[in-house]
C-alpha cells in the first residue's frame, strides 16, 4: 500500500513537471531543467502533501511557514523538530505512521533530523534569499510558490524535493541581466546586480 | 541546533580547491555537493536566533586585567569574532589586538582538554571525579595551615569562593603573582595621593609627560587611555595637547610623543626634582619646604644627570607653565629600579606642584564590595610563597593563573623551590612551565565558555562589575570552570551552605540576585534582573570616590646620583613589555607572534635592541647574533640597531623563549625574565626590573631578521607616503 | 561567463579613471585615517585577521614575503641624522586603497580584478589563475598571494582552529591573489539590510572590522556620495576631491591648512583612501 502511495505520487509529480514545462517556456525566468541527483534523506518528507494543491490533497502550506528564514536571512533554513512537533502533536490520524513516528523518536532523543543539503551552492558564493523573496514576494506581490519555484522547481508537487535547475554561474546570471519590473504595481524595471562580489565573497 | 562539524569540514575541502575550480567554474560547473553535505536543523531554537545572522553577546576580556566589554559574534553556534561593547565605560566598543586574539586562546589547539595526573614523566588522563577525590585526600591529609594558592591577579565572584575555601580549609596562604604589574607606582601613588590608583584623566591635560609609562600599549587599561588620548590629540578648543615621553627605550606610547627625550637609566626622579625646581625658579608658586628640597636639582646638574639637553629641560618647564592642567604620569620606566619608589614620588611631587592633583588626577571610584575587588601582586608576594615552602610550609599547592617557573628570574629558584611542595595542583589552559611541574592538572575552560565576574583594576568612570558568560558551548567536554572547581570542593568542605548550588551558575546567578538592589535592580523581578544583567554585560555601581591628597611634600624623598657604570657588565638590559607579548601568557596566539612589533617590527622571534652608537662599538650590525649575559644567566638573540634606545641601555623583549606551552611558542625567541639581576626595590622589595646589568658579546652567527618595515624598508625614498606636518598649522576645532 | 563573452565585454572590466560616463550611483565606499590618532597599535591588522580569514603563515614563509596582512602598519622615521628617533615615529596603515583607476585592474589577463558599481576594487578568486601581474603592478604592495594552500597543507588552522573562521567569507585556495576588500562582506548585509527597509545604509551603519577596533577612532568609513556621512564630510573639509590627482592642498605653500592627502596621487590611481597627515607640536 505505502509503495503504491509512493509511486502515485511520483507518478503525479512527473506528469505536473511535463506539464508545467509549456507554461515555463513561456517565461523568462526560468531555464532549462537540470535534474539533481535523486537524495536519500532519514525522513522521506512530503513535500507535497505538505504545500500541495488542496485538489491534490495537500495542505497547501505556505512555503514560509517552515522555511521561516527565507525572509530575512541568507538562508532559507530547515525549520526546527519544534516545529514540526507543534503541528504534529494535534494530528492524531497520522500519529503513528512510520515517518511521524520516527520523527517523534528524534523528538523524544531531542536528536536533531540529519538532512542532507539538497540544494548546494558552493561555499565562495553568496547566495541571499531574503532579498529574492523581498524583491518577488514582497515587492513584486508574486505567487510565494511561483518565486521559490524560479530557482527550486514545482516542490509543492515533490516529496522529498530534488534540484530542478542548474544553480550554475551561467544560470544565475542569465536571469540577473534581465529587467524586472521594480514592484507590483511600477513600470520600472531593473536587473539584478552583475558585479562580481554581489555574489562571490 | 545546526551541526556544523560536517559542514566545516567540507567548508574547507570545498574552498581548499577554490584555486584549481577557478577556471572551472566560470563556465558552467560548479562544485556543488547536492546531497552530500549536511544542514542539521535546530531541535528547538530562540526566536532570536537566525542561521547565517550573527547574534552578539556581551561578555568581559579576559586577556588582560583591564577588564574590557567585549561582544561575541555567535553563528550557527561558533563564537566567530570579537568586537568591543559600547556599553563598558572602560573601552567604549574599541578593543586592542591582544584582545581579538582571545578567540586563539579559545580554540587553541594546545588547550589541556581533560585532568591529567602525573605518573612519572607523564600526565595521565583520569576523570574529574578522581581529581577531585584526590584533591579532597590531599588537601585533608594535610595540615590546614599548609595549602596554599597562588594566582594571578583574581576578583569578582571566583575571588569570594577562593576566600571561602581558604577559610574553610583553615588556610591564608594566598599569594598573587603578575609578572608585569606597576606595584611600585601603586605603593607611591598610595603614599602621595592616598589611593593606589588615581584616575587620569588624559583627555583633560593639555599636557602630558610620562615617565616611561606606556599608556598606549600596555600599560594599566590601554584601550581607556588611547580613547582618551584622542581625545587629549583633539584637544579642548582644537588646540591639541602635547606629548612629552621621557625613558630610556622607546615604547609604543614614546613614538607617539610630541618629543622622546632619551634619559639616562634611572634618573627619571632626577629629573622631575630638576623641573620642579625649573618652575619655581619660573614663578610657580611651590612650597617652601618643597623648593628647599629640590634647589640643588640645578639646570646643569640635572641635565648633566640625567643626559637631557638644558634646551630641552627649558622647554618642557615652559610647556608646563603655560598649559594647565598638565599630567605627568610615573610608569614601568622610572619604578623599575632600586629607587623606583622615589621615582615616582618625585613624579607625584610634580604633579602636586602644578596643581594637577583634582583636575587631571581625579579620585578614582571605590568598590563598594570589597571582597570583590581585584587583589593584584607581584614579586615579593611570590617570595613570600617561596620562604613559606622554605620552611615547609606548604604541602598542597594550587596554582592558577600564575607562571612563575617562567617569569620569576632565575635569582628565586623556583623550579626547585616548587620541587619541595609534595602537591601541586596547577589549574591550566596550556601545559606551561610550571603546569608541566604539577602532580596533577586540572584544565580550564576558556573564557568563552564559562561564567564569571569580573571587577577591572582600574575604574574608567564609576565603579563597575563585568559579567563574563558563555559564547558557546564548551569546546572540550572535559574542562571546567575555577568557579566549578572551587564550588566543588567548598560542597566537600562545607555541604550545608554550598550543596545547593547545582553549578557555579546556580551560585552566580543567586550571588547577583542577592545584592539586586545594590546592582540598580531592586525593583525588578529576579530573572528580569538577571536577564538584564546578562545582556549588559557591564553592571555599573553607585560607588562613593576616595579623597585625595592635594598637599605637596618632599619629605623622604631621597635620590641617589646617576649609577657609576660596572666595568665588567657594562650595559643595563631593559626588559620591555610589548603590546603584542606582554608577560608571555598569550605566546601561543599566532595572530600575535604574526603581528609585528610596532617599532621594530620583528615577528616571531625576539630581539637584542641598541643604538647604533652601541652597535657601532660592539661592532654588530642588524642580525648578529649576540650573547647578552647577566650575573644571574645569559640568552641568545639577533640585534636590531635604532635610535629610538639611549646608548647605555639594551633591551630585549619579555613573552619569548617559553620552553613549553604549545606549537607557536615553544622555543620561539629567547626569555629575558631569566637573567633579570635579584635588585630590588628599596621600598616595597618589589623586583626592580631595569636593574640588571649585562655584557654584549658578538656570537658568531648573522641571521637575516623576520621584520615588517614595508616593501621600502622603513624609507619612504623621498615619496610622499607617511606625512607630518607642525601642529601650530591646524587647527583641530574646524576638522570634522 | 565564456571566453567570447568576456572578450566581448572587455571594456567592462577595464577602467581607465574615474570617468563621467559611469559615477557611482548609491554608494563609493571611502575611507580616511587620521595619522595623527594612530598610535600603531596593530588592533586593526588584527581585527583584519579575525574577520578575514587571513592565515598566521610562520616565521619561514613571513621570511619570504609571504605574509598577508591584508592590514599592514608601516613604521617611518623621520629623524634624518639626529642621535635620537627623539619625535619618535610614524605609523601609517596601508591596505588596499580600492583605487579608481586600479593599476592592478588593467593588467589582470583575465578580468578577476576589476571595479564595482559601488567603487571597490573587487578580487575574485575563481576567476583568478594566479599570474600576480596585479602585484607586480599595485604602487601600494596592497596585494598578497596564496603561495600554499593554507588549510590543508601548511596547517594554518589544525582544529579546533578553522571553527573560527568567518562564514562570510572565503578560505582561500593556492594560487590566488587577495587582499582588502574594505569588508565588503559587512557591507553587503548592510546595503540588503537598508534594501529591505527601502533606505539607504545610514552613516555610521557599517564599520569595517578595522575601523571597528581601533581604539583611537583614527579610521572612520562611510559612503562618500552622502553628504552627511563623516567620511564625506572630512572629505570636503580637507579639499580632496576623488577624481583629481592634485588637491588643494598641493596649490599651498605656506600657512597650509589642509592635512588630507592621498598617497602616490601623482600616479593618477585616484585612491578611496584620504590620510591625514601626522602632526608634530613645535613647542617642545
Amino acid at each position: 500500500m505505502y509503495r503504491f502511495l509512493r509511486l502515485s505520487v511520483l507518478l503525479v509529480g512527473l506528469i505536473a513537471a511535463v506539464g508545467s514545462v509549456a507554461v515555463h517556456a513561456a517565461q523568462p525566468l526560468t531555464t532549462a531543467d537540470d535534474l539533481g541527483p535523486v537524495v536519500d534523506q532519514p525522513i522521506e518528507f512530503p513535500h507535497d502533501r505538505h504545500a500541495g494543491d488542496a485538489a491534490k490533497g495537500g495542505m497547501q502550506i505556505n512555503c514560509m511557514y517552515c522555511h521561516t528564514y527565507a525572509r530575512r536571512s541568507n538562508v532559507a533554513g530547515i525549520p526546527p523538530l519544534q516545529k514540526c512537533i507543534g503541528c504534529h502533536r494535534s494530528i492524531e490520524s497520522v500519529r503513528e505512521t512510520p515517518r511521524i513516528k520516527k520523527l517523534f523518536e528524534y523528538w523524544e532523543a531531542k536528536k536533531p533530523v540529519p538532512w542532507k543539503k539538497v540544494h548546494d551552492l558552493p561555499d565562495f558564493v553568496r547566495f541571499n534569499h531574503e532579498r529574492h523573496i523581498q524583491r518577488f514576494v514582497f515587492a513584486q506581490e508574486k505567487p510565494v510558490q511561483e518565486a521559490c519555484g524560479y530557482c527550486h522547481g514545482d516542490v509543492k508537487t515533490m516529496t522529498v524535493a530534488r534540484r530542478q535547475k542548474p544553480l550554475s554561474m551561467g544560470w544565475c546570471v542569465s536571469c540577473h541581466q534581465k529587467d524586472h519590473p521594480v514592484s507590483a504595481t511600477s513600470t520600472k524595471t531593473t536587473h539584478g546586480p552583475n558585479d562580481c562580489w554581489q555574489c562571490h565573497k | 541546533m545546526i551541526e556544523n562539524s560536517f559542514n566545516r569540514r567540507d567548508f574547507l575541502k570545498v574552498l581548499g580547491w577554490g584555486g584549481a575550480t577557478v577556471a572551472l567554474s566560470g563556465c558552467g560547473n560548479t562544485s556543488v555537493e547536492d546531497g552530500r553535505e549536511y544542514v542539521t536543523s535546530y531541535v528547538e531554537t530562540a526566536d532570536y536566533i537566525i542561521p547565517s545572522i550573527g547574534t552578539y553577546f556581551n561578555s568581559t576580556c579576559a586577556q588582560c586585567d583591564a577588564g574590557c566589554g567585549i561582544m561575541g559574534r555567535v553563528r550557527e553556534g561558533r563564537v566567530l569574532k570579537l568586537e568591543g561593547n559600547p556599553d563598558s565605560p572602560i573601552n567604549s566598543g574599541k578593543m586592542c589586538g591582544l584582545g581579538q586574539a582571545g578567540v586563539q586562546a579559545h580554540y587553541n589547539p594546545d588547550r589541556v582538554r581533560e585532568p591529567l595526573l602525573r605518573n612519572g614523566d607523564k600526565g595521565e588522563a583520569i576523570t574529574w571525579e578522581k581529581a577531585l577525590q584526590l584533591v579532597s585526600e590531599k588537601v585533608a591529609s594535610a595540615n590546614p595551615g599548609s595549602v596554599a594558592f597562588l594566582t594571578g591577579g583574581v576578583s569578582g565572584h571566583v575571588k569570594v569562593l577562593l576566600k571561602n575555601y581558604l577559610d574553610a580549609i583553615g588556610s591564608d596562604q594566598h599569594y598573587v603573582y603578575e609578572a608585569v604589574a606597576p606595584s611600585v607606582v601603586r605603593a607611591a601613588n598610595k603614599k602621595a595621593y592616598g589611593v593606589e590608583m588615581p584616575r587620569l584623566r588624559l583627555d583633560r591635560a593639555k599636557v602630558v609627560v610620562s615617565f616611561g609609562a606606556d599608556f598606549l600599549g600596555t600599560w594599566v587599561s590601554p584601550v581607556h587611555f588611547s580613547r582618551q588620548y584622542a581625545k587629549f590629540r583633539k584637544g579642548v578648543n582644537g588646540e591639541r595637547g602635547v606629548l612629552v615621553q621621557v625613558e630610556s627605550k622607546m615604547t609604543i606610547t614614546g613614538a607617539n610623543a610630541d618629543r622622546w627625550l632619551a634619559i639616562r637609566p634611572g634618573t627619571e626622579g632626577i629629573l622631575a626634582l630638576g623641573l620642579v625646581n625649573a618652575l619655581s625658579a619660573a614663578g610657580l608658586t611651590v612650597p617652601a619646604e618643597v623648593a628647599a628640597a629640590v634647589k640643588d636639582y640645578t639646570l646643569d646638574r640635572v641635565s648633566n644627570d640625567t643626559g637631557v639637553s638644558v634646551e630641552h629641560i627649558g622647554k618642557l618647564t615652559a610647556l608646563l607653565k603655560d598649559r594647565s592642567p598638565s599630567l605627568v604620569i610615573a610608569g614601568g620606566a622610572a619604578e623599575g629600579y632600586a629607587h623606583g619608589s622615589q621615582n615616582a614620588a618625585a613624579v607625584a611631587l610634580l604633579n602636586q606642584v602644578l596643581g594637577n592633583v583634582g583636575k587631571t588626577v581625579e579620585a578614582p571610584a571605590s568598590m563598594p564590595f570589597p571582597q570583590m575587588a581585584p587583589i593584584t601582586g607581584n614579586r615579593s608576594s611570590l617570595q613570600a610563597l617561596n620562604d613559606s615552602i622554605a620552611q615547609d610550609g606548604v604541602k598542597v599547592l594550587f596554582n592558577c593563573g600564575a607562571n612563575p617557573i617562567y617569569s620569576a628570574p632565575a635569582s628565586m629558584n623556583m623550579k626547585e623551590s616548587l620541587k619541595k611542595v609534595p602537591f601541586k595542583v596547577a589549574f591550566a589552559h596550556y601545559m606551561d612551565e610550571t603546569a608541566m611541574e604539577a602532580d596533577l592538572v586540572l584544565p580550564l575552560n576558556s573564557s568563552m565558555e564559562g561564567w564569571g565576574t569580573v571587577v577591572p583594576e582600574y575604574f574608567a568612570e564609576g565603579a563597575q562589575l563585568n559579567i563574563q558568560q558563555p559564547l558557546m558551548e564548551k569546546l572540550h567536554p572535559g574542562t571546567l570552570g575555577m568557579g566549578d572547581v572551587l564550588l566543588a570542593l567548598l560542597k566537600q568542605r562545607r555541604p550545608a551552605e554550598y550543596s545547593g548550588y547545582e553549578d557555579y551558575y546556580a551560585y552566580l546567578k543567586n550571588a547577583m540576585v542577592a545584592i539586586k538592589g545594590a546592582l540598580g535592580g531592586e525593583n525588578e523581578d529576579d530573572d528580569v534582573f538577571w536577564d538584564s544583567v546578562l545582556s549588559q554585560g557591564v553592571v555599573k555601581l553607585t560607588s562613593s570616590s576616595n579623597a585625595l591628597v592635594s598637599s605637596a611634600s618632599a619629605a623622604g624623598l631621597q635620590l641617589p646620583p646617576p649609577a657609576v657604570e660596572d666595568g665588567t657588565y657594562p650595559l643595563r638590559l631593559i626588559p620591555a613589555v610589548t603590546p603584542n607579548m606582554r608577560d608571555g601568557r598569550h605566546a601561543n596566539e599566532p595572530w600575535l607572534q604574526e603581528s609585528p612589533d610596532p617599532l621594530t617590527t620583528i615577528v616571531w622571534d625576539s630581539w637584542v635592541e641598541m643604538h647604533p652608537k652601541t652597535a657601532a662599538k660592539l661592532g654588530v650590525v642588524e642580525g648578529d647574533i649576540v650573547e647578552v649575559a647577566s650575573k644571574n644567566g645569559a640568552i641568545k638573540g639577533q640585534v636590531y640597531v635604532y635610535s629610538g634606545i639611549h646608548p647605555d641601555v639594551i633591551s630585549v623583549p619579555l613573552g619569548y623563549g617559553h620552553e613549553a606551552m604549545g606549537r607557536y611558542s615553544k622555543g620561539v625567541g629567547a626569555n629575558a625574565f631569566k637573567i633579570l639581576d635579584p635588585v630590588f626595590d628599596q621600598q616595597t622589595g618589589e623586583l626592580a626590573m631595569y636593574e640588571t646589568r649585562v655584557k654584549v658579546t658578538k656570537a658568531g652567527k648573522r641571521v637575516i631578521v623576520v621584520k615588517d618595515e614595508g616593501p621600502a624598508g622603513g624609507n619612504q625614498s623621498g615619496r610622499r607616503i607617511a606625512l607630518r606636518m607642525a601642529s601650530g598649522k591646524v587647527n583641530l576645532a574646524e576638522e570634522v | 561567463m565564456s571566453i567570447t563573452n568576456l572578450l566581448q565585454n572587455w571594456s567592462d572590466f577595464r577602467q581607465q579613471h574615474p570617468s563621467d560616463e559611469r559615477p557611482h550611483q548609491e554608494y563609493k565606499w571611502a575611507m580616511s585615517i587620521d595619522l595623527d590618532l594612530c598610535t600603531g597599535c596593530n588592533a586593526c591588522s588584527v581585527a583584519c585577521y579575525a574577520e578575514n580569514n587571513l592565515p598566521a603563515v610562520g616565521k619561514e614563509k613571513f621570511s619570504h614575503g609571504h605574509s598577508h596582512h591584508w592590514l599592514r602598519i608601516e613604521r617611518y622615521w623621520h629623524n634624518e641624522d639626529r642621535e635620537y628617533a627623539d619625535q619618535g615615529a610614524q605609523f601609517l596603515p596601508m591596505m588596499c586603497q580600492q583605487c579608481e583607476a586600479a593599476p592592478c585592474e588593467t593588467v589582470c589577463p583575465v578580468g578577476a580584478t576589476n571595479h564595482t558599481a559601488d567603487g571597490l576594487n573587487s578580487q575574485v578568486y575563481n576567476r583568478c589563475v594566479g599570474s600576480r601581474y596585479c602585484n607586480a603592478n599595485c604602487p601600494y604592495k596592497a596585494r598578497y598571494f596564496n603561495w600554499y594552500d593554507y588549510p590543508t597543507t601548511a596547517d594554518v588552522w589544525p582544529a579546533p582552529m578553522e571553527q573560527q573562521l568567518n562564514p562570510d567569507v572565503t578560505v582561500r585556495g593556492k594560487g590566488v591573489m587577495e587582499k582588502c576588500t574594505f569588508c565588503v562582506q559587512r557591507l553587503t548585509v548592510a546595503k540588503s539590510n537598508a534594501r529591505t527597509e527601502g533606505r539607504s545604509v545610514h552613516d555610521g551603519e557599517v564599520q569595517t572590522a578595522c575601523q571597528q577596533a581601533c581604539p583611537t577612532g583614527a579610521i572612520s568609513f562611510g559612503n562618500l556620495i552622502d553628504p552627511e556621512s563623516r567620511v564625506a564630510k572630512q572629505w570636503e573639509k580637507q579639499q580632496v576631491k576623488l577624481n583629481h590627482d592634485k588637491q588643494a592642498k598641493d596649490a599651498v605653500h605656506d600657512g597650509d591648512k589642509l592635512r588630507g592627502y592621498r598617497i602616490l596621487e601623482n600616479l593618477r590611481t585616484y585612491p578611496s583612501v584620504m590620510y591625514l597627515e601626522q602632526l608634530r607640536e613645535g613647542a617642545i
